[in-house]
């Protein structure tokens, strides 16, 4: 088995490099597009036109554009990222601080979008035929329409604010121990150092973040989901199997739904990859210190070192998920697994 | 001629027209249907509930925002912004995405090597962010919201139409016009684009929602059209500051949004599938 797994690996691991490549350059050359003076940014505002020009030539924006890329791009394999205007820092550290909270609130949406898409889907396909599906129909037309920062703001209106229920600012309450920082993982951190008050306070920041990025994923997963399974009901082999008297749940469950998976697992991967975007505009509703804030407050600060490193962070998860949902795909179907 | 308006029959199809023709008369015409200025503040009516709870006031139905300005007026005049984004945006990612397609797909070739690379560099972006980033050089503005939804969205179409394409492409209509000796141009725009139009016009009604969406988040984040013209992400991201004193100032474009979006998404539903019978029937006879 391991072998056309590894051989995938290094096939998608070589497209992934010229990729990278394109999707840095053209973030640069967006990002240049930008009417601001970097150089004269990065001075105190009583710097006279001579030091900004000096400034200029410092930071190399003097030179032709593509070699400004090349320095650029020199730089970020050797592990340099650039500073921070605004904040003075390492953008690398910077990233590094949010990105972790980024990817355990994607993951745990993830995981309810993975639920809710899965549970529609199969709710979906038994209702097939009936009255019942007309109006089931509808309602995942409607729930397509319904944007993740809308439900983030609902959530927040209904269950934060009207109910009371649950916490809707920030990944921790005021006055709960932060753990030491082992992995940037609060979850994970909080249980390795046996501090279950804090594990419990930062899931429950995390529920309606997590269920709003996660509906809004589920709706094309059901839809999915659905489709995959009426196609696999066509087949020879659950017709066999009812005629051999195997009951409806187990041939669902170990027939037909093995093999309707796989669809939806590639389109898993898709939304997983929109999911990761998504988590910006929930980050910003829910105040949840994450790699999406980062972005925006760089944004308002014309900090373009970080710009720029964040959104190629992004883009470098969306092609990480796209290659691990390649490799699952390869590990459960058989029929490639030979090839 | 009775099949062509065979989707005139389709319930989804109503009523996404019946949504979208209300959101165009209110765009239309906004400054009759607004019963106040959406931009004049009124410092002496702040956070003015809506008359279906108590402390309303007729003058302002919807009650008013932290600024004393008519919800419901800023709402009407908020469609304006939301459907010159739908129907401009929308149309250029087809535009640009079907070409590329329709080039993709026919000559096939490097030329379609060329472009699946580039939809694949593009996809690896999350919309989201391509569309802030996109923004930030281009800088705030209408033209430049509709300009980065083009940008962002173009791959949508080229994605699905190109496979659609290559399939019509190997008919033996297609090979029999070429042996005629139609230009290439003349084969995908006469034989190829009538077979692939229903899938487009399918694409474009769901494109317009994501418009929609779009222009709402980045007036959310304070990347669109100026904070004096109304628009609703505008408004919710205004609104957001009152959340316990006046939740209906965020409700309200909350489900102007919703709705809206639904009528594009229902629509769009109804056309794939009314046009796709059309499509196997036609295919059958």
């Amino acid at each position: 088995m391991s072998g056309p797994v590894v051989k995938l690996l290094m096939r998608r691991l070589l497209t992934v490099i010229p990729t990278l490549i394109m999707v840095s350059l053209l973030l640069f050359c967006v990002l240049r597009l930008l009417p601001v003076d970097a150089a004269a940014m990065s001075l105190p505002p009583n710097a006279t036109n001579d030091e900004i020009a000096a400034m200029r030539i410092e930071m190399g924006l003097d030179l032709p554009l593509i070699q400004q890329y090349g320095i650029w791009f020199g730089d970020m394999i050797q592990g340099d990222f650039g500073t921070s205007i605004h904040f003075r820092t390492a953008v690398s550290t910077l990233v590094l601080d949010t990105l972790p909270a980024t990817i355990e609130l994607a993951v745990m949406a993830m995981g309810f979008a993975t639920v809710f898409g899965v549970l529609g889907g199969l709710w979906l396909f038994y209702a097939r035929g009936g009255a019942v599906e007309v109006g089931l129909d509808l309602g995942s037309v409607a729930l397509l329409s319904i944007p993740e920062f809308l439900w983030a703001l609902f959530f927040m209106l209904l269950f934060g604010v009207s109910l009371d229920l649950l916490p809707f600012i920030g990944r921790l309450g005021s006055g709960v121990a932060r753990p030491e920082t082992i992995t940037g993982f609060l979850l994970i951190d909080s249980l390795l150092s046996g501090n279950m008050a804090t594990f419990m306070d930062a899931l429950r920041h995390m529920i309606l973040p997590s269920v709003a990025l996660g509906l809004s994923a589920a709706p094309p997963i059901m839809r999915i989901l659905r489709s995959s399974l009426m196609d696999v009901y066509q087949e020879d082999y659950i017709h066999q199997a009812r005629q051999r008297g195997i009951s409806e749940g187990r041939i669902l469950i170990r027939h037909a739904l093995k093999n309707a998976f796989l669809p939806t697992l590639s389109l898993m991967g898709v939304q997983f990859g929109f999911l990761f975007g998504g988590t910006l505009l929930v980050e910003i509703i829910f105040s949840y210190p994450g790699m999406g804030n980062l972005m925006v407050d760089a944004i308002r600060n014309a900090d373009l070192p970080i710009i720029q490193t964040v959104g190629l962070t992004y883009c470098v998860m969306v092609l990480l998920i796209s290659i691990v949902v390649d490799v699952l795909y390869l590990v459960l179907n058989p029929k490639l697994r030979e090839a | 001629m009775a099949q062509r308006f065979n989707w005139l029959r389709s319930g989804r199809v109503i009523t996404g027209l019946v949504i979208v023709t209300g959101l165009v008369l209110c765009a239309v015409f906004a400054p009759l249907l607004a019963p106040n200025d959406p931009t004049e503040q009124d410092i002496l009516a702040i956070l003015v509930p809506p008359v279906w709870l108590p402390g309303g006031d007729w003058a302002f139905p919807f009650g008013t925002d932290s600024l004393g300005r008519c919800v419901l007026s800023r709402l009407i005049f908020g469609s304006r912004i939301a459907l010159t984004v739908a129907v401009c945006g929308a149309l250029g990612a087809m535009v640009l995405g079907s070409i590329l397609a329709h080039i993709a797909g026919y000559f096939g070739g490097w030329v379609d090597w060329v472009i699946g690379r580039v939809v694949e560099i593009w996809l690896s972006f999350p919309p989201v962010i391509l569309s802030l980033i996109l923004m930030v050089g281009l800088g705030a503005g209408l033209q430049n919201v509709i300009l980065a939804i083009i940008l962002v969205d173009w791959t949508r179409f080229c994605r699905v139409l190109r496979s659609d394409v290559m399939v019509v492409a190997q008919r033996d209509y297609v090979a029999a016009a070429r042996l005629l000796g139609f230009s290439h141009w003349r084969t995908i725009t006469r034989e190829i684009l009538p077979a692939t139009l229903p899938l487009l016009i399918t694409l474009m009604s769901l494109e317009m929602g994501v418009a929609v969406v779009v222009e709402a988040i980045l007036s959310f984040v304070g990347m669109s059209v100026g904070a004096e013209i109304p628009a609703w992400g505008q408004m919710i991201a205004d609104a957001r500051a009152d959340i316990y004193s006046a939740p209906w100032v965020l409700v309200l474009p909350i489900l102007a949004i919703f709705v809206t979006v639904f009528g594009f998404n229902i629509l769009g539903d109804g056309l794939r599938r009314t046009l796709d019978t059309r499509l196997t029937q036609t295919e059958r006879a």
